[in-house]
């Protein structure tokens, strides 16, 4: 027995050590990689009828990923361009709700961190509550608001804004709102934790300098805040790109997301080994933007989540 | 000091925007649970009604689906707290160069997208219940097993993180002296570090449970034959909505804001008390005459709990006596009489435009193709079938057919020669089908 497990049973005894190891082990190797390596071992195999698997016919190949490039053998079109608009469609709406997010909640969570009173805790109650409801039935509120005979088209229309309602849904502004609206908290509670860590003296001192707000903000909060700030992109950004519920209730019906484009793969096509592949497609394609977003504003990996 | 009140007028602007966008989607929502139409609108207001809630109450998918909801979230509650504790208590003893490694790996599944956790977890156990050998309904390819497994993937971090918060403060010396006085460690762990975790613990479960009950897109890769409360939300809204579903919503809208604020008002409680305690002198204490605060006084969670009980109860009084019948009845007569009105209206103004138009005709004679687009003859026909491509005709149905005419008939006295196109009208139509109701 090597002598740092030795050392693991002296401290926790044979008993309890070995049910903590367990349990560890269990959740970062049986839940954690064995699942994601497996995920990319299946997307380098073919689609095969239950019985073939592991028969002559299953051997790694590429084909799950040329699909993706170039479409199906013998396609008409060059390139797999439905399926590729799909995918930076995505990625670009993705990366579009993530500022928006941040420009929406850091003013708030700056305001909520620096400012003291009793009205911070109610606004702080107003903040959690809806993430306490069901996901599918936030979109479904935002799908009752921006129908095509919903409350805002009244409005508009009621107002002499429009003469004939404007469909939010097909424009895909729902889509947008519904994203942006599911994860404001974790944009919000990131930014705030660290602002509320910041001396309040560092913002007076900059204030008796002569320094403005808008100076104040770029030279001493955000600089401070940067950690909060990457946390919550990063946590927004690879949310809102793997997002399948708000997609599938708030999309128009001629534009897909990219996850709804697996889940097809899956439970229309039952075609498991190319689902896979573009998971795995997303997954790496989103982790490297981030760690490159990352190094673009000098951010450090073991800020997040901190 | 003027620009100073600029500003915070400013503030509180962006405030009420802010929450607005986030708390408008629930109350509209929970407005549609109320009103009659069979599509959720909050306007216009037709009747109050409370059928909606019997309807989710007579829905047994939805009852099956809470019910597996509940399972899957009492498993995962079990498995990722436990999990979650060992990886946090892993994290304070791991070899500091594994530490990093370490913490990345039991982060990522917070990062890593729902999707993609839901398919590992199916192709996986996929795998090992084929290599194990077992047929396709074994445990380990069935739903209940499977959604535990990967929910718990990645509750489990997010306990991890609640957990380690309070670990950081445990002096480990209070086990060690366990330890010294004889106690085995399975006596320390249960006695001595989980009575200090035991809030921690609370809160990571509650954590759990919610963020299980509300899970779809990992769940729906892997739900098999249980489908959770989720699913079948997730089922019924993509494929029409009702306002059963608002009135599901408005409940756990009513049941989130009163143990939320049941939990503020008992933390109130609890900081008047101790603050009652700080200023109050030996004396008083001693002799037990402290008087301690009332639970109402300057709390005002507290306060807000039991309006909300007592509106609560009133609600629920409200729709035992309450019987809508009579108010869509009214509803029914009064749109039958607006349909009425306005078909005659429509007849009289297709009349005088008949006869303008016969008396222009007269006038012009044969120059009849040359202002308008199509001759009037046709013209009827034509304009007929171009509001059926309205898609104000479409979604309006006939109740906000006032809007919709008005629409239809602008462009007709524009274009002069859809005046006949008003009795194509499918609103006409629809109005008058259901005169005969």
């Amino acid at each position: 027995m090597p002598s740092f497990l030795k050392e693991f049973f002296k401290r926790n005894g044979v008993g309890m050590g070995s049910v903590m190891l367990g349990l560890v082990l269990f959740w970062t190797i049986g839940l954690i990689i064995l699942p994601q390596l497996s995920m990319l071992d299946f997307s380098f195999r073919p689609n095969l009828p239950p019985p073939e698997i592991g028969g002559p016919k299953d051997v790694y190949t590429l084909e799950n990923y040329k699909y993706l490039i170039y479409g199906p053998e013998g396609g008409s079109q060059d390139y797999n361009a439905v399926d590729l608009r799909v995918f930076f469609r995505t990625l670009v709406a993705a990366v579009c709700v993530t500022v928006f997010n941040l420009i929406l909640c850091y003013p708030i969570a700056y305001y909520l961190a620096q400012t003291k009173g009793n009205h911070i805790r109610i606004f702080a109650l107003m903040l959690i509550i809806p993430y306490w409801i069901n996901e599918i039935l936030r979109a479904f509120a935002l799908r009752i608001i921006f129908g095509e005979t919903g409350v805002l088209n009244n409005l508009l229309v009621g107002m002499g804004l429009f003469d004939t309602p404007f469909d939010f849904i097909r424009n895909d502004i729902a889509l947008y709102a519904g994203l942006g609206y599911a994860y404001i908290l974790l944009m919000i509670f990131p930014i705030y934790n660290v602002i509320e860590s910041l001396d309040r003296n560092q913002i007076e001192a900059a204030r008796d300098m002569g320094a403005s707000w808008p100076m104040i903000h770029r030279r001493v909060v955000i600089p401070y805040a940067k950690p909060g700030i990457s946390s919550g992109c990063t946590m927004v950004f690879m949310l809102s790109a793997g997002a399948l519920a708000a997609p599938q209730i708030l999309g128009g019906p001629s534009s897909l997301w990219f996850t709804q484009l697996i889940y097809q793969q899956f439970n229309d096509n039952s075609d498991w080994p190319q689902g896979a592949a573009y998971a795995v497609v997303l997954l790496v394609t989103c982790i490297l933007l981030v760690l490159a977003i990352m190094r673009l504003f000098k951010v450090n990996m073991g800020d997040i989540g901190k | 000091m003027k620009s100073f009140s600029f500003l915070r007028l400013s503030v509180w602007f962006y405030l009420a925007i802010f929450f607005a966008y986030l708390l408008g989607p629930l109350v509209i929502m929970s407005v549609t649970a109320f009103n009659s139409p069979e599509f959720p609108r909050a306007s216009p207001w037709e009747c109050l009604t409370f059928e909606w809630f019997s309807a989710l109450f007579q829905d047994e998918r939805i009852l099956n689906g809470i019910w597996n909801s509940i399972l899957v979230g009492a498993g995962t509650v079990v498995l990722s707290v436990a999990m979650g504790l060992a990886g946090a208590l892993m994290l304070t003893q791991i070899w500091p160069k594994l530490r990093a490694t370490y913490y990345t790996i039991i982060i990522a599944p917070i990062l890593i997208p729902g999707v993609v956790l839901g398919i590992s977890t199916l192709v996986f156990w996929d795998r090992i219940n084929r290599m194990l050998g077992l047929g396709a309904d074994s445990f380990l390819s069935n739903g209940l097993f499977l959604t535990i497994i990967g929910q718990s993937t990645f509750i489990a971090s997010y306990c991890m993180l609640v957990l380690v918060a309070r670990l950081q403060r445990y002096d480990i010396a209070l086990t060690e002296a366990a330890l010294d006085l004889g106690a085995t460690h399975a006596q320390a762990f249960r006695k001595v570090l989980l009575p200090f975790m035991k809030p921690a613990i609370a809160s990571a479960a509650v954590l759990a449970f919610l963020a299980s009950f509300e899970n779809y897109n990992t769940t729906t890769f892997t739900f098999g034959e249980y489908p959770t409360l989720t699913i079948e939300l997730a089922q019924k809204v993509r494929y029409g909505i009702t306002p059963a579903i608002s009135a599901l919503a408005f409940i756990i809208v009513v049941l989130t804001v009163f143990v939320a604020l049941a939990n503020e008002a008992n933390i109130r409680r609890k900081e008047l008390v101790a603050a009652a305690r700080k200023d109050a002198t030996v004396e008083e204490l001693e002799s037990g005459r402290l008087r301690l605060p009332n639970f109402f006084s300057s709390n005002w969670a507290a306060v807000a709990l039991v309006v909300v009980a007592c509106l609560t109860i009133a609600t629920v009084g409200t729709a035992t006596v309450y019987s809508p019948q009579q108010c869509i009845a009214d509803i029914r007569e009064q749109k039958r009489l607006e349909t009425e009105a306005r078909i005659q209206e429509l007849r009289q103004r297709r009349a005088e435009e008949a006869a303008r138009r016969a008396a222009e005709e007269a006038e012009k004679g044969d120059d009849a193709t040359g202002g308008t687009s199509t001759a009037p003859a046709t013209g009827g026909n034509n304009s007929g079938f171009g509001n059926v491509f309205d898609p104000n005709a479409l979604g309006g149905g006939s109740s906000d057919a006032e809007e919709t005419d008005d629409q239809s008939s602008a462009p007709s006295s524009g274009g002069g020669s859809s005046a006949f196109g008003g009795a194509f009208d499918p609103n006409a139509l629809s109005g008058g089908g259901s005169d005969g109701n």
